[in-house]
């Protein structure tokens, strides 16, 4: 399949900047790292509600938190473990126990950041978000839903986590209204489901259609949303299927994964394959290795649901 | 300093910015901004003060160095391999999979590197922990931890400068790798660091500032460092990029990719002619 691919950077400042012309309470905080996000069209034309506060991302945490407090809509953006992993308790209390209005985009998530290895890889960061109560933590799979995401993110009142990688990012869906905590079956089939969120999920569309070659029907589940988790799509994929497999590039604990488990536990239980990073501390290298040596490739993810749907059960 | 060590040093500098160059050009990316600016430091280390063993890195004699400003591990490897704690062909393996040499230091991986950094700010505090552990087994081995300007934003690095001289370390040394520029932006048009050797001075350290492209004044800074009563902060005032020229001093000199290493080969060639003459 042939995508047109767009820059996710560049949609995140575009938009970015049309919901700032309707709302002036949208200002942004950086550490060291605005432009790196596409907000230079915002810097441009809103100088005085951009904050670069430097590299201190602890203290830029509790400063949007602040910003909320007077009335303001912050958008903190930076590479997703500085945004997570190293603020944690100022993302839990400054932001989540208070319920703070603030709205944090952890970019070059996963291992997106390939060259910069273990200190600079995201594989936690959804973990870490989900586990604070009230975040709402959005992980969008194509450039549409990128910008409904960020629209629907801006508009909505309350902490949003939103996670983005840095390669271009495909348009695979016509561009419609971004709906908080639902998810979307992309493809039907009875064999298995394949629930996937962010953008590696192009592999899953690609490897659903390989299996349809080979005689294994998956329907696909896209889940752009992980908090508040849709668990009536994932009860009806449980029920409708049997079997589920999750793909994530995040590590196969703490991630969506996790939360289908959870939610299978409860509500359906089936079989449950989890596809993510194993959770072991990955090495630098080229991002497409990395993708192979996780399975998270279309092949790997064929090769992983071929072998999940011939165990018995 | 004898103008031979002087020389041996220079060398060894200009080696380091060589070996830098090459592997991240070859690779194709990598921090080359911080690495240049910090190689006259990193010779002087590894090539006068610091004690060590290169056929076995975890020798306990040794002297501790913290790349706080962990992305700067190029410049660092390229210390260690030509010092022998592994093979110079081994620069090129940088950030491949499976590889020892990722960008960033680590602790798990190298031969001759003891403290894992990446995450700015942390390693400083890191570094402390080994001078408190070390002062108390009455072992003489230094650490030393180098830090960036831009890092200098983290709170963090503040938390040690104010607890290391209350807790009297005496085995321990803060550079500064003041290069007054961060990644986007030059460091003052963010958040200035003022008079930062006066600053450290109040924070109760024996601080310093010298110039940090001059083997010899950081030399001596660290000697004079080594013999006071306090911990020691040397302030080294460096140019991001030095060495190529069309670098330094310019915004986009921080991290180079691809396209942004064109004119590399060029200047890589001067400097092994200039290494040359020095023979
Ligand atoms: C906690 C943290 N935040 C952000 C970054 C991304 N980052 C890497 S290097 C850098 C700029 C560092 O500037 P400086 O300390 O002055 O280093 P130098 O100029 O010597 O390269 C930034 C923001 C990081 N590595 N760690
Ligand atoms: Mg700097």
């Amino acid at each position: 399949m042939k995508y047109e691919m767009f820059d996710a950077k560049k949609i995140i400042g575009e938009v970015t900047l049309q919901e700032a012309d309707a709302n002036p309470n949208i200002v942004v905080v950086s550490t060291d790292s605005a432009p790196r996000t596409g907000m230079t069209g915002f810097i441009t034309k809103y100088p005085n509600r951009y904050y670069e506060l430097g590299i201190m991302e602890q203290g830029a945490v509790g400063v949007s938190s602040g910003l909320a407090t007077a009335g303001k809509v912050p958008i903190f953006c930076a590479p997703a473990p500085f945004v997570t992993a190293r603020p944690f308790e100022m993302f839990k209390i400054d932001i989540g126990y208070m319920q703070q209005n603030v709205k944090a985009i952890g970019r070059n998530c996963g291992f997106n950041y390939s060259d910069l290895g273990p200190t600079h890889y995201g594989l936690e960061d959804m973990a870490l978000a989900r586990l604070i109560p009230g975040v709402t933590v959005l992980a969008p799979i194509d450039a549409s839903q990128l910008r409904g995401a960020m629209r629907a993110m801006l508009r909505h009142q309350g902490p949003v986590y939103l996670r983005i990688g840095t390669a271009p990012i495909p348009k695979i869906f016509e561009e419609e209204e971004f709906t908080i905590g639902k998810g979307q079956i992309v493809r039907e089939g009875k064999d298995v489901a394949i629930i996937t969120t962010g953008e590696i999920a192009v592999n899953v569309f690609e490897a659903a259609e390989t299996l349809a070659a080979q005689g294994i029907n998956a329907m696909v589940v896209a889940m752009p949303t992980v908090l508040p988790l849709d668990e009536a799509i994932i009860k009806k994929a449980a029920e409708a299927t049997g079997r589920i497999v999750v793909v994530e590039e995040h590590y196969e604990v703490g991630g969506l994964g996790t939360a289908v488990c959870e939610t299978c536990a409860k509500l359906a239980p089936v079989p449950v394959k989890r596809l993510g990073v194993p959770h072991v501390y990955l090495s630098a290298g080229p991002y497409i290795d990395l993708v192979k040596y996780c399975k998270l490739d279309p092949a790997g993810i064929v090769e992983t649901v071929k072998e999940f749907t011939t165990q018995e059960k | 300093m004898e103008a031979n060590t002087l020389n041996e040093l220079k060398k060894f500098a200009l080696d380091i910015r060589i070996e830098t160059l090459n592997m991240i050009s070859k690779h194709g990316f990598g921090h080359m901004g911080g690495s240049l600016s910090v190689a006259d430091a990193i010779a002087v280390l590894y090539g006068n003060q610091m004690k060590y063993d290169p056929q076995n890195p975890k020798w306990d004699g040794r002297d501790y160095l913290v790349l706080s400003k962990g992305h700067c591990g190029p410049a660092l490897y390229s210390a260690l391999a030509i010092k022998g704690f592994f093979p110079r062909e081994e620069l090129l393996t940088i950030n491949k999979l499976g590889t020892r040499l990722p960008s960033h230091v680590d602790k798990n991986l190298t031969p001759g590197i003891d403290m894992t950094a990446g995450s700015l700010g942390q390693g400083v505090s890191c570094a402390l922990g080994m001078a408190l552990g070390l002062k108390l087994q009455n072992k003489p081995n230094m650490v030393y931890a180098i830090i960036g300007d831009g890092e200098a934003q983290e709170g963090q690095v503040w938390e040690t400068m104010l607890i290391a001289p209350n807790k009297g370390v005496k085995n321990f040394i803060v550079m500064l790798d003041n290069n007054k520029q961060q990644l986007d932006e030059f460091t003052n048009h963010i958040s200035s660091l003022g008079d930062v050797r006066q600053k450290a001075e109040d924070f109760g350290w024996y601080a310093l500032t010298v110039n940090g492209h001059d083997p010899n004044a950081i030399d001596e800074a660290i000697e004079k460092c080594k013999a006071a009563d306090k911990p020691g902060f040397i302030n080294m005032e460096t140019v991001k990029g030095k060495g190529w020229q069309a670098k330094e001093c310019v915004l986009n000199n921080h991290a180079l990719r691809g396209p942004a290493f064109a004119g590399v080969d060029e200047v890589i060639e001067n400097f092994r002619k200039e290494l040359a003459a020095m023979q």
